[in-house]
């Protein structure tokens, strides 16, 4: 199976700089959190939860300058093609949460909520490639609804190199298992970045085009969660002022 | 729970405003690696020590024969081992915390998942036995930056590593001592250096995000005071050959692409340097257990 | 890397009601002109949005500024009052202000203070002092009082309350130093977002059908099974009471003040609940729950008249529990709001 036909098609029929289906909802949970979102890139599918700022269940969490923000990360067992168990304390797992706790603390202005805690929860209903870059994009959109303070929107995207040559976008599992995928968040409109993960190997002169693209689609897909924020901050509005 | 350590705000500022005039605290340059000390054994093959300043750590490579995975029956089985003891400082404990497993998981992606070790060459009878390579790091003392420590020792303990020389007798395999045979040393199809960044940022949140300039301070190999007062991190795991292996920026402060680019490009001539070090002491370690071991006597071919 | 070399396809969009949405450039910044005084501007802004780069604003909440730009940090409305510029989220937590009268929860027993649950980011304080002890206002604390903290307030335990003041870092500290105030009994709990609390002088209210309800400002309400003795009938009504029936006999209860404050305390701090309570209160008391909850769902404001106006409409339905249904929901919010229009 070609997964880069040399007309230029991917195996789903994209092009190489074209992002799969980008699907995203905000305020879907209003009542079981202070903000939640639910997002779809392709077929990966990820519900996030956020409550807070509140009083911290542990004294030990407690951080009297900043709040604390923690990441829950639960991936479903029946996510993936095969239904697997997973622990909660994988490797592969705690490496995510971490990722996204360290990415958040930056993004959210945290001096604001001294003694408090901030806390994710994020439910990965459907695996299907750009798993990170996924998550970023929902536990944004889910931070923002919760009405916490955040100095921009961290959008997220993968993208890999086929064959050495071509530089492709948003890959999906299939694609992620043949080639490398580096996934990035990008702070906003900015080139600046706030999350870089590559996994297997990419030529190092390869890696300017394999960036400048995913740099590309993450702009895009903050530019399709802000016309969702819009879209839902106007309704909200509008039935206010009813 | 592990005691952090704490830092003054004095110590803490002190460090921030030398960085910001240019200087580092040992006043190393800021793309510098410390100074590193290596210890090969002698005797065995397969423990060395790494220093990298005071940063220490010990890794042994081991090989037992076994059954391989049912859906790999032509690869051997590589695992590595990294536990952090309270040992190398009172930051770590018994339980994992997030820090420990991430530094596992970077060494492993850089060595393990890359393929560094050629696995298909420790298959003996496809399907029946094939060498289970062991490699355990034990962390000595904690002054900074287990990760390239990390790695750099374990790279420099498999090409050190030599398994013992087999012969094969129908379906039953004898494997001969290594002062029967010469041990085999192991296919290591490229060698992974990683190298971490550690990232200050001096002036505030917003001109870090919205600012247009790159003020981001980057230092390479930070010691334990740098890296504990560092804003945000970057490996970057490359070989000789231009490749890059991984690279994991897990959250942190937010930098420039074209900052990020620079420091990939940068890292060749610290890799380079690294690669070649490598080789350089297995080649003299090598020379000398030939001296020492009188191997001249040992080799069938005669000179002519 | 130009933008226009990503290929993404989304559905189509609905011509939108709302001429907000913004399909603009960038960085575009937002005409100035003569900045009046008050009023919201029409459209929200997210996070990272530029607003303005007009050096003159003050910046207020939910902004952050780098050199003379102003960003916005949340997604909200701008607010532009006299020369304050801020942003005002759409959706937050309850912020607790002097004055308003909340139910809590306690959650935790400390030295001299009970922390209290109300909803807010950090959890609010009760002060020993600023609860009425048994044994009438006058008495002193006293060391034992603070080891017997727990026989008054114990955690798990609701009460409602009045923010007396809130400190510099946020957190309100609470006071139940009122008849009114105390802790709560012979009811059921609900939580509603608070947005939906409209603050007003009173916020217990008698409802038809012997129910009783707390809204408190926070979002937690109570309903309860109305006091059989109201406020209204205190000790020395119930001597004069005894006086007037010929069974008073000299030194049988004082009419005092003090004695007054003291009687009530005792009870005040009872954990039992009244053994009385007849099915038809409880059946009412769960007809009021679900009709706030359908009020909740249609994100009607709740106020004691629509309350009552949402429960007239739920007698329709005999089985309380299908007014839990959406179409039961949603058929109460608009009976509400017809009958809303037609009282004028």
């Amino acid at each position: 199976m070609e997964l880069y036909s040399p007309e230029g098609l991917r195996i789903d029929g994209r092009r190489w700089n074209e992002l799969r289906r980008f699907e995203c909802k905000i305020n879907t949970h209003p009542h079981s959190a202070d903000g939640s979102s639910y997002v779809e890139q392709g077929n990966t599918k990820i519900i996030c939860m956020v409550r807070g700022p509140m009083e911290p269940a542990m004294k030990s969490q407690v951080n009297a300058t900043s709040s604390t923000v923690e990441v829950n990360v639960s991936l479903a067992n029946f996510s993936t093609f095969e239904r697997k168990k997973r622990s909660k304390t994988d490797k592969r797992i705690t490496e995510l949460k971490t990722t996204l706790e360290r990415t958040f603390n930056e993004c959210i202005m945290g001096h604001l909520y001294p003694r408090t805690l901030i806390s994710v929860t994020v439910q990965v209903l459907a695996q299907d490639g750009g798993l990170l870059a996924a998550m970023t994009n929902a536990v944004t959109l889910a931070l923002i609804d919760a009405g916490i303070a955040m100095y921009d929107y961290v959008s997220g995207v993968n993208a890999g190199l086929y064959d050495q040559t071509s530089a492709l976008l948003d890959l999906n599992t299939l694609e992620e298992n043949d080639m490398c995928s580096l996934t990035i968040g990008v702070i906003g409109k900015s080139e600046k970045l706030a999350l870089v993960v590559l996994e297997d190997k990419l030529p190092l002169d390869r890696l300017e085009s394999v960036l400048a693209i995913a740099i590309a689609g993450s702009h895009r897909i903050r530019e399709l969660m802000d016309m969702e924020v819009r879209k839902h901050g106007n309704m909200r509005l509008a039935k206010v002022s009813v | 729970m592990s005691r952090s350590i704490e830092i003054s705000e004095n110590q803490r500022k002190f460090l921030l405003e030398s960085l910001k005039h240019g200087f580092r605290l040992t006043d190393r340059p800021f793309d510098h690696v410390r100074d590193i000390s290596l210890y090969l054994s002698p005797t065995e093959y397969g423990y060395v020590e790494v220093s990298w300043g005071k940063t220490k750590l010990a890794c042994r490579v081991t090989a037992t024969v076994t059954t391989p995975y049912e859906d790999r029956p032509f690869e051997g089985i590589f695992t590595i081992n990294s536990e952090i003891s309270t040992m190398a400082s009172m930051r770590f404990d018994t339980s994992r915390s997030n820090e420990e497993i991430l530094i596992a998981r970077i060494i492993e992606k850089a060595v393990r998942r890359s393929n560094s070790l050629d696995l298909e060459s420790l298959c003996i009878i496809a399907g029946e036995k094939v060498w289970e390579i062991t490699v355990d790091l034990n962390y000595l003392n904690y002054d900074g930056n287990f990760i390239d420590v990390g790695c750099f020792a374990v790279m420099l303990a498999l090409h050190h590593f030599k398994k013992p020389d087999i012969s094969i007798n129908g379906n039953s395999i004898v494997v001969h001592d290594i002062n029967e045979r010469q041990p085999v040393p192991l296919s290591i199809l490229h060698i992974p250096i990683c190298l971490t960044y550690s990232f200050y940022n001096l002036t505030d949140k917003e001109s870090n995000i919205k600012g247009e300039d790159a003020d981001e301070i980057c230092l390479l190999d930070a010691d334990l005071l740098e890296e504990l007062n560092r804003d945000g991190s970057l490996v970057i795991t490359l070989n000789k050959n231009r490749e890059l292996i991984q690279l994991s920026k897990n959250g942190g402060l937010p930098i420039s692409a074209q900052q990020f680019l620079e420091l990939t490009f940068k890292s060749m001539k610290t890799i380079d340097q690294l690669t070649d070090l490598i080789k350089t002491k297995i080649k003299e370690h090598e020379e000398l257990r030939y001296k020492t071991e009188n191997f001249k006597l040992l080799e069938a071919s005669a000179d002519r | 890397m130009d933008i226009t070399e990503v290929i993404s396809i989304t559905k189509p969009q609905s011509s939108s009601q709302y001429n907000n949405i913004d399909e603009s450039n960038d960085d575009s910044d937002i005409e100035m002109g003569e900045s009046s005084a008050g009023g919201a501007s029409a459209g929200i802004v997210t996070p990272g949005e530029l607003i303005t780069e007009d050096p003159i604003w003050m910046k207020g909440h939910g902004t952050y500024f780098l050199n003379d730009s102003t960003y916005s940090s949340v997604a909200g409305s701008v607010s532009r009052v006299n020369r304050l510029l801020s942003v005002i989220p759409l959706r937050g937590r309850y912020s607790p202000e002097t004055g308003d009268h909340i139910v809590g929860r306690i959650t935790e027993v400390a030295n001299k203070r009970w922390k209290v649950d109300i909803g807010t980011r950090q959890d609010a304080v009760l002060m020993l002092g600023s609860v009425n002890l048994p044994g009438g206002i006058l008495r002193r604390k006293s060391e034992s009082d603070e080891l017997q903290m727990r026989n008054f307030l114990k955690e798990g335990d609701l009460l409602n309350c009045e923010v007396q003041t809130i400190f510099s870092n946020g957190i309100a500290s609470l006071h139940t130093r009122s008849l009114k105030y105390g802790k709560l009994r012979n009811g059921i709990f609900l939580k509603v977002p608070s947005s939906l609390i409209v603050k007003s002088k009173n916020h217990a209210y008698d409802l038809p059908g012997s129910v009783s309800v707390i809204l408190g400002s926070n979002g937690y309400i109570w309903l309860h099974k109305t006091l059989a003795n109201t406020s209204t009938t205190t000790t020395v009504n119930q001597n004069a009471a005894k006086i007037q029936g010929r069974d008073y006999a000299p030194g049988q209860g004082s009419i005092s003040i003090t004695r007054l404050e003291e009687e009530s305390s005792w009870e005040i701090y009872s954990d039992q609940n009244d053994p009385n309570i007849t099915s038809s209160t409880r059946s009412n008391i769960s007809r009021y729950y679900n009709v706030i909850k359908a009020l909740a769902y249609g994100e009607l404001g709740i106020t004691e008249q629509r309350v009552i106006l949402g429960y007239e409409a739920s007698l329709a339905y005999s089985n309380i529990g299908s007014l839990i249904d959406r179409e039961s929901m949603e058929q109460i919010c608009q009976e509400v709001l017809n009958s809303e229009k037609m009282r004028g």
